[in-house]
This record gives C-alpha cells, structure tokens and sequence, in this order.
C-alpha cells in the first residue's frame, strides 16, 4: 500500500503540491485526475524521489521513503514511466529495456532474462524492433518501450505519468489495457495519472481528483465518473 | 616519398595520443558536463611517478602500470573531493543559477591544475627531465634501411588501437557501458531505471584519468617532462574534441587523427612556425560548416 499524507512539495515560490493525502491501494488501479498544473507530475515525481518534498510523508510498504534518491526507490519496487514517452532515443529498444534491469542483473540473472522475454511477448512491435534505435520508433511504440523499461525492474507499484499523451485513441485504448491486465493478473499497484479523466475513470478502481496542489475529491472511480457537478467544476466537460 | 611516409607515421602517432587526450575530455564532458582543464596535470603528475619510479631502478612496465593506476586514482578523488561536492551544493547562494553550476566546475578544474603544477614543481623540482620509451625512438631499420617511421611510433599506435577497441567493446557490449552511455544521454530516465548516476560520473573520471595518463606517458618520450610541458597537449587535445564534436567518443578520436596529420603534415612541407595558424583555421573552417562537430549531435545542449 502507498500512503500519502500531508504532502507538500515546492518549486521555488511555488508551492505545486499543498497537503495532498490519500492512499493507493494494493493490486488495484488508482487514477489521479485533474486539470493542467494541477500537481499530478509533480506528485508522482515526489513519490519517485525525482523531486524533494518539502514535508509531509510517503510511506511503502510500510517504509518512509521520504529523502531516498530515485535509485533506491526503483530498488524497492517502485518504477516510474514519466511524462512525454521517456525513452533515451539514442539507444536501441533492447538497450532501453535492458537498461530497466542492470540493477537486478547480477543478483537475479534468469529473472532477468525471463522479464525481459515477457515484455516482448506483451509488445510484439517491440521484439520486432529490438535493433532499431528507440528515436526511430512510433510515439505509442515509445510508450510501450518505456513502459517495458519499468516492468523489467519487477515493480510492484508502477507510476505512469500521461501515457495516454499525444497518442492516436486506438493506441491509447490499446495501453490501457495492457496496464488494466496486468494489475488484475498479476497484483500490480498502479497510480495512473491522466488528463484524460474519462479513459482513466474507464479502468482506474479510485479517482483522486487534484485541483492547484489540493485534493477536491477521492472516491471509486464509478462515483467520480458520475458526479456531474465535480466534472464540471474542475475538468470543464 | 618517404617524407609524404614520414609525415603520415609521425601524424599518426601523435594523433593517437591526441585521440586519447580527446577521449578523456568528452567522457568527462559527456559523464559530468565539465570541460576538465586538470586532466593534463593529473597526466603530467602520474608520468613524474612513473619517470621517479624509473629513476629508482624499477622496470618501464611497472612504472608504466602504476602511472596508469595513479591516473585512474587522480581522477576519482577529483570528482569524490571537488566536482561531487559542487554538483550537490544546489542551495548555497554561488551555485543557486544554472549558469553558475555550469561554470564553477570548470573554474575548479583550473584551480586543480594550478595545485598540481605547483605541487610537481615542489616535488620534483621545476627542470626538465627525459621520460624514456619502451622501445627506441630512432628510425626503424629493416635490412639496412632506414623506415619513414619509429619503433616508438608503432608501439603508440598499436597502444592507443588497442585502448580504443576495450573502450568500445566496453561502453557498447557490457552492462556499465550501458549505464554510462545512459547516465550521459539522460540522467534521469538512467536514475529512475536505477543506474546509480554519481557512481557512474565517478567512473567517467577515473577512465578519463587513466586515458590522459597514458596520454602522458606515450607523450613525454618525444617532448620531455615539466611541470607545463603537456598544457599545450591539452590544447591541441580540446580542439580536437571541438572539431569531432564534443559530446561524441568516436568524433573525439577521429578529431585527434584530424588534428595529428594536419599537424605533421604542415610540419613537413611548410613550416613548424604554421601550426597554430593551420589548427586555429582548422577550428574556424569546422566552426563555421559545422558547429556541434563532425560526429557531434545536433541536439541543444543541456547545462
């Protein structure tokens, strides 16, 4: 479980995350909604260690990990896929996933292996495409990549900034799914955070609607959907 | 004939130690983005070791070995004792702008450079000494004539080969080349992958060290040894870098190449009073057609 509380992280003056509090429960999808600038990244680039809170607390698994650098957190079972399909272009597919797994590969060789086998069975374009440089592919082709790169750390809660950005709704659809089989297969906790509320409403089992740095509201995904006075204050449809 | 031979062999051999000078300039610049003036006093206080060393009656290789180790050893306590501190520093008031952050390193890499001259000059005594080759320096006899070229030349070239290759099988087929090359194309997607980036930029020092010291070993043979001798190697190496492209391996190797032929070539059919004027419009003809470099990316460069 991802407990947050209180949480406040600042950009200079700018305070970009006020007090925010909720929970991510276990195996399920929790989805994170909310206007432009309204602190979504900034949240997860928090909890990722990317940026400094300057109080408040996250807790994982029990454990704080307020003050823990971003390479410690992915060690302790948290992959991050920031905004904007982060892949290093300059590499080959292969390299990019290959990348995601050099922490584990010398305690854990034929896992490894194994993981990195099973993101090529998830994104065949991918296997098809090892060689290529990662700059050479698609947009949705990239989110598959940078995702791939996360799940062959073996995380057990995956943050996923806007996968859904700039892509085609087909491609979208198909990502989306992807990320829903995996929790509800395999456990794994998802903290999604999207603009576009209503495919993120569509597979997410929380809502966690965020207005400038404050959470307005935190409700089953089905409630937030249908609360028409919500949508229409703070997402303007 | 043989001066056109001549000229090719003895551009070669100084455009491999040029190479390897560019080497460890770009792995700084790519791994820590600091263009580290103290590269060549580091390469100069490790080739005073291994001249000491032989002094005392120990063999070249051993000598040779130990330069090499405490090249690797001078570039990590610079990034562990100056660099690592200064990057990390972002709340004291001299390194709150980017523009800042960029520029302190730099200037502390001066500052390492003037403490390494003064301190071999303490040392070692400020005079100019000899440093020996492994192998002779006259020109190569094979049945009674004489080569356009030098044992030694050889042994440079076949050195710095062999150098580059490793480098390459290294940084292209092993897991820490990978996270090296990551680290330097982006840090961030490298840190949330797990790669351990300040370890990573510690080790981009210590290889560039251990490239620029050999550097200065493979140098001094020919230019002899001082507290200042390898300032102006250090020169024709960032010109190098400049003309390759800065944040490209391979355009920093085949820039030191450029610059080693360009170099002996002018030497032999004008002047040795022309060099400057041919680098200086060299760097000025590259600037103007191509701005990042021959191999260098087009891509605007982060500070």
């Amino acid at each position: 479980m991802l407990k947050i509380e209180n949480l406040v992280t600042e950009y200079g003056a700018i305070r970009a995350l006020d007090g925010v509090s909720f929970t991510a429960g276990e195996g399920k999808i929790t989805t994170v909604i909310g206007a432009n600038g309204a602190g979504k990244s900034t949240l997860l680039r928090t909890i990722s260690g990317l940026e400094r809170a300057k109080s408040g607390q996250i807790t994982w698994d029990g454990k704080s990990l307020i003050g823990k650098a971003p390479e410690s957190i992915v060690r302790s079972g948290i992959a991050h896929v920031p905004e904007g399909h982060a892949v290093i272009s300059q590499l080959t597919v292969a390299e990019n996933i290959e990348m995601g797994s050099l922490f584990r590969r010398r305690q854990f060789r034929s896992d490894v292996k194994l993981a990195i086998e099973e993101v090529y069975e998830l994104f065949p374009r991918l296997a098809e495409r090892s060689k290529q440089l990662a700059g050479t592919l698609s947009g949705g082709e990239r989110q598959m990549l940078a995702i791939s790169r996360a799940l062959v750390s073996r995380p057990k809660l995956l943050l996923l900034d806007e996968p859904s950005l700039g892509l085609a709704p087909l491609v979208v659809e198909q990502i989306i799914q992807t990320v829903n089989d995996l929790c509800r297969k395999s456990g794994l906790t998802v903290l999604l955070v999207e603009q576009n509320a209503n495919t993120a409403l569509a597979v997410a089992d929380y809502g966690v609607l965020l207005s400038l740095g404050k959470v307005v509201a935190n409700l089953p995904a089905a409630e937030l959907k249908a609360d028409a006075s919500l949508r229409a204050a703070y997402l303007g449809y | 004939m043989e001066q056109f031979l001549s000229a090719v062999f003895a551009g070669t051999a100084s455009g491999a130690i040029y190479a390897l000078v560019a080497l460890g300039l770009v792995l700084v610049w790519r791994g820590a983005g600091v263009i580290n003036f103290a590269q060549m006093g580091q390469a100069m206080f490790s080739t005073y070791v291994a001249s000491t060393m032989i002094m005392n009656g120990y063999s070249y290789w051993v000598a040779f070995f130990v330069a090499l180790a405490v090249g690797t050893a001078l570039g990590t306590v610079v990034d562990l004792l100056v660099m690592r501190p200064l990057s990390g520093k972002r709340s004291s008031a001299m390194l709150a702008s980017p523009a800042m952050r960029g520029t302190v390193p730099v200037i502390a890499s001066l500052g390492i450079l003037g403490i390494l001259q003064s301190a071999a000059g303490m040392i070692w005594a400020a005079e100019e000494r000899g440093f020996p080759a492994p192998v002779s320096t006259l020109g190569l006899s094979i049945g009674g004539t004489v080569m356009p070229f030098t044992a030694f030349d050889l042994f440079v070239i076949g050195i710095v080969i062999l150098t580059l290759i490793v480098t390459t099988i290294f940084f292209q087929k092993t897991g820490m080349g990978l996270a090296m090359r990551a680290s330097a194309l982006n840090p961030e997607v490298a840190r949330l992958s797990g790669i351990r980036t300040s370890s990573v930029r510690t080790l981009s020092w210590a290889i560039s060290g251990a490239a620029s010291s050999l550097a200065g070993l493979l140098v001094t043979p020919n230019a002899n040894l001082s507290p200042n001798t390898l300032d102006l190697i250090l020169i024709i190496g960032f010109t190098a870098c400049v003309i390759g492209g800065l944040d490209s391996l391979p355009g920093g190797v085949l820039g030191g190449f450029i610059l080693g032929l360009g170099i002996s070539f002018v030497n032999v059919y004008s002047s040795p009073s022309d060099i400057f004027l041919a680098i200086l419009a060299l760097l000025l003809i590259v600037l103007l057609v191509r701005p990042q470099g021959i191999l260098g990316s087009k891509e605007v460069r982060r500070v």
